[in-house]
């Protein structure tokens, strides 16, 4: 956090809480990008919607007419669905874009050490990932939203409802229409193995 | 009792079925749900980002902030994008409009050629005829 601080620039050390912003950014930082990158399925944007949710944070938390927050992590979660949700928007019109390959995120991304010894099962796992990963495109966008939410947040739906701004009842309807057209990524994901 | 289905543990899962009598009472059933929960937390573990990438984007970020309220391009390129599909529309639809002359039939068409070729003057004439009619 320290080293994080002293990087603000001089101009920044004038505004007030500047330091209590940069810490908090810090430690928020990782997992917002990681949901951006699940949301939108590509490094670039992810990186793009990653700076743009807390710069949109920051202009939020100096207006004075912000009011005061309960829970931090589920407003800046909330700022960033609603940022990869206009990027998606905007997206279905770049449809000559081309994806980078996943070549170009091996150096910044790499699987956490696995607690699984079975090199065989991590293969396995790392396939039903990429499959499911492609698969999450099909969704709707509030769909994908709701499950990210869900699947890799393991957030309640009563607060996917809250960051959606959403009723609890909606939450569960796109929650079931995506298991629905996941049912097959997700079978062989949790029960591969069969039933002990 | 009945042991719950695959598709009942994948709808728990996701919050859309409640534990029931069933599961409370049923050890295997409940050995299920935590080997469930114990695979998800196992295949959607956070990869590691690199620090310098993450120090990277902060210092991006801070970038950003420095160059004080964002100029939202997105915003402007829509506009723009707007202003110029607009002109484009109006550049070459108005002159249409204007141009456009009213439709006139083949049988119409025949009637004033023929009426001008059994004419023994230009119709042009008409108006200077008018000019010396008491």
């Amino acid at each position: 956090m320290g080293a994080m601080a002293d990087r603000l620039g001089a101009n920044l050390v004038a505004l007030a809480d500047t330091r209590d912003f940069g810490a908090w950014m810090a430690s928020e930082q990782k997992r917002i990008f990681l949901l951006c990158r699940r949301m939108l399925q590509d490094f670039e944007d992810a990186d793009a919607a990653t700076q743009d949710t807390f710069l949109k944070a920051w202009q939020s938390l100096n207006n004075p007419k912000t009011k005061e927050l309960d829970d931090p992590a589920k407003w800046i979660t909330r700022i960033a669905i609603n940022t990869c949700l206009d990027r998606l928007r905007s997206k279905r019109w770049h449809f000559w874009r081309k994806r980078p390959g996943a070549e170009d995120e091996a150096g910044i991304l790499g699987m956490a050490a696995s607690s699984d010894p079975d090199a065989e099962d991590r293969l396995f796992a790392k396939e039903i990932d990429r499959r499911l990963k492609q698969a999450v495109e099909k969704l709707s966008l509030r769909q994908r939203a709701a499950f990210t939410l869900r699947h890799y947040e393991d957030h309640s739906l009563a607060e996917i409802a809250e960051i959606l701004d959403l009723d609890v009842g909606t939450v569960k309807a796109h929650l079931f229409r995506a298991t629905e057209k996941l049912r097959e990524e997700l079978h062989d994901l949790y029960f591969h193995r069969g039933r002990k | 009792m009945k042991h719950w289905t695959e598709n009942d543990f994948q709808n728990w899962l996701y919050g859309l079925k409640e534990e029931d009598q069933h599961v409370a009472e049923c050890a295997d059933c409940r050995a299920e749900m935590e080997r469930l929960q114990v695979e998800r937390r196992r295949v959607t573990e956070e990869p590691e980002v690199s620090p310098d990438f993450l120090a990277a984007q902060r210092r991006a970020i801070y970038q950003r902030l420095e160059e004080g309220p964002s100029r939202n391009w997105a915003a402007w390129r829509w506009v723009l994008s707007s202003a110029m599909l607009l002109a484009i529309f109006f550049g070459l639809a108005i002159p249409r409009w204007h141009k456009a002359a009213p439709p006139i039939s083949d049988d119409q068409l025949f009637r004033d050629l023929s009426a001008m070729e059994q004419s023994a003057e230009p119709k042009a004439i008409a108006p200077m005829h008018n000019l010396f009619e008491q």
